[in-house]
C-alpha cells in the first residue's frame, strides 16, 4: 500500500486544523512514521501556539473610550456634516470671489473712462461753433430754455460778475440720454462751457473732480438728478470761481 | 455592524486592536489605525455584512491602511531625505510598550524580527484564526501566495526561535 506524501501545505493546514478528518488521520498516520518530518511540524505547532499565549494577554488593556461605537458613528455623521459644511463656504467662497472679481473688473474698466469725459468733446466741437440752438444773451433767456429742457434744474447764477455774458445753448444726446452744453463768453472772446446730463449708469455718483485733457480743464461734479462739468482752458483762474458759483446756485 | 452587541463589538475592536499593535508596534499607532479602519468600516456601509465575513474584511481593511501609511511614511522618509535631511528614527522604531512586552516574553523577540507581510500572515492565521482563504483576502494575496508565505513565515519563525538557523533539510529520497 503506498501513501502519497503530504504535501508542505497540507502540513501546514494540518497545524492549522483545517483538514478534513480523512486527511487529517492520514497525515497523522504519516507524521508517526516520519520523526524527523514530525518534529519539524511540532515546532510550528508550538511556535503558534506560543505566539497566541503571549499575544492573549492583550486582551485586558482597557479599550480606548474614543472606539465605543456609538460616539463614532455620532463623530462620523458630524465629521460628514462638517465636510458638507466646509464645501458649501467653499463653493460660496469661490462664487463672491468670481462675483467679486468681475465687479473689480467692471470698475477698473470704467475708471480707465475719464468721467465726464462727453462734456470735454462736446465743448471742442460744440463751444467754439456758431451752430448753436440757441442764441441768448440774457441769463433769463438762457434759464427758460434750460427749464423746458430739464425739469430738475435750480436757477442759473449770474456769470456776469466774472466776466462772462451767456452766449448760446444747445442740446445734445449720447449714450446717457439727453444732455445740454451751455456756453458763455467774456469780453476777450474766451469762453467756458457748462455741461449737464443725467448720470450714467455707470457714473450712478460721480465723486467731485477736475482734471486737464490738453488746453482744457474740466470740472465735474454730482448734484441732484444730474452731473455737471465746466469746461474751461487750462489756467484760467476763474474756473474755479465759477464752478463754486454753479455748485452753490444749481 | 448594528447586530453587534457591546461585547461583541469589544472583542472585535480588540482584535483589531492586538493586529494592529503587532503591525505597528506602537501603542499610539495601533490605536489610530484601528479608529481609521472602524471609520472607514462605518462608511462604507459594513452594516449591511454579515457578522462572520465581518472580521476578515475589518482585518482587510486595517492591514490595507497600515500599507498605505507605511507607503506614505517611505515617501515622507524620502523627501526629506531629498533635502538632506534624513529621520533619525525613521527605521526600528519599536514603541516603548512593545517593547516592555517583548522583554517580557523572550520568545517574542523572534516574532518582532519577521518582516512585516510575515508577521501579518502569522497573526491572522496562528492567532486570529482566520482560513487560508480569508487571509488572502484580508491581505489582498492570492491564496498560493498566502501558501509559500505561511511557509517561509514558519521556518523563518523556527530559525529564529532556536537561535541558529538550521542546515538546509535534506531529504533522503529512496
Amino acid at each position: 500500500m503506498t501513501r502519497l506524501i503530504p504535501t508542505e501545505e497540507e502540513l501546514h493546514a494540518y497545524v492549522d486544523e483545517r483538514l478534513d478528518s480523512g486527511r487529517r488521520a492520514h497525515v497523522q498516520a504519516w507524521l508517526a512514521a516520519n520523526p524527523q518530518e514530525a518534529a519539524r511540524v511540532e515546532g510550528w505547532r508550538a511556535d503558534a501556539r506560543h505566539l497566541r499565549a503571549a499575544l492573549a494577554g492583550l486582551n485586558e488593556q482597557p479599550l480606548n473610550p474614543q472606539l465605543d461605537l456609538q460616539p463614532l458613528r455620532q463623530r462620523l455623521r458630524q465629521r460628514r456634516h462638517r465636510r458638507l459644511a466646509s464645501a458649501a463656504v467653499l463653493l460660496l467662497a469661490l462664487g463672491l470671489g468670481g462675483l467679486g472679481g468681475w465687479q473689480a473688473r467692471n470698475i477698473t474698466l470704467i475708471a480707465n473712462i475719464a468721467p465726464m469725459a462727453d462734456a470735454v468733446q462736446a465743448h471742442r466741437l460744440f463751444a467754439d461753433a456758431t451752430a448753436l440752438d440757441l442764441k441768448a444773451s440774457a441769463p433769463a433767456q438762457l434759464q427758460a430754455w434750460l427749464d423746458t429742457h430739464f425739469n430738475q434744474i435750480g436757477p442759473l447764477p449770474d456769470l456776469g460778475s466774472y466776466g462772462f455774458e451767456p452766449v448760446g445753448a444747445r442740446l445734445l444726446s449720447n449714450e446717457q440720454g439727453p444732455a445740454a452744453l451751455l456756453v458763455f463768453q467774456d469780453l476777450q472772446g474766451q469762453r467756458i462751457s457748462l455741461f449737464l446730463r443725467s448720470p450714467s449708469a455707470r457714473f450712478e455718483r460721480m465723486p467731485s473732480g477736475q482734471r486737464t485733457e490738453g488746453q482744457l480743464q474740466a470740472r465735474y461734479w454730482s448734484h441732484g438728478a444730474y452731473n455737471f462739468a465746466l469746461v474751461s482752458a487750462a489756467g484760467d483762474v476763474r474756473g474755479e470761481e465759477v464752478r463754486k458759483a454753479l455748485g452753490v446756485s444749481l | 455592524m448594528h447586530d453587534l452587541d457591546d461585547q461583541q463589538w469589544r472583542e472585535l475592536l480588540q482584535r483589531l486592536r492586538r493586529f494592529a499593535l503587532w503591525l505597528t508596534r506602537d501603542a499610539s499607532c495601533a490605536d489610530d489605525l484601528v479608529q481609521a479602519t472602524v471609520e472607514r468600516a462605518l462608511s462604507r456601509g459594513g452594516q449591511r455584512r454579515e457578522a462572520d465575513s465581518l472580521r476578515p474584511w475589518l482585518f482587510s481593511i486595517l492591514y490595507r491602511l497600515f500599507i498605505d501609511g507605511k507607503r506614505r511614511e517611505r515617501r515622507h522618509t524620502r523627501w526629506l531625505a531629498w533635502f538632506g535631511r534624513a529621520e533619525q528614527n525613521a527605521v526600528g522604531q519599536g514603541g516603548a510598550e512593545t517593547e516592555a512586552i517583548v522583554q517580557a516574553q523572550a520568545g517574542l523577540q523572534a516574532f518582532t524580527r519577521l518582516p512585516t507581510e510575515q508577521r501579518a500572515l502569522l497573526l491572522l492565521i496562528s492567532v486570529e484564526g482566520l482560513s487560508y482563504k480569508e487571509a488572502a483576502q484580508a491581505l489582498d494575496v492570492p491564496i498560493g501566495t498566502v501558501m509559500s508565505r505561511l511557509s517561509r513565515a514558519r521556518s523563518a519563525l523556527r530559525e529564529l526561535t532556536e537561535g541558529s538557523p538550521p542546515p538546509p533539510a535534506l531529504r533522503r529520497l529512496k
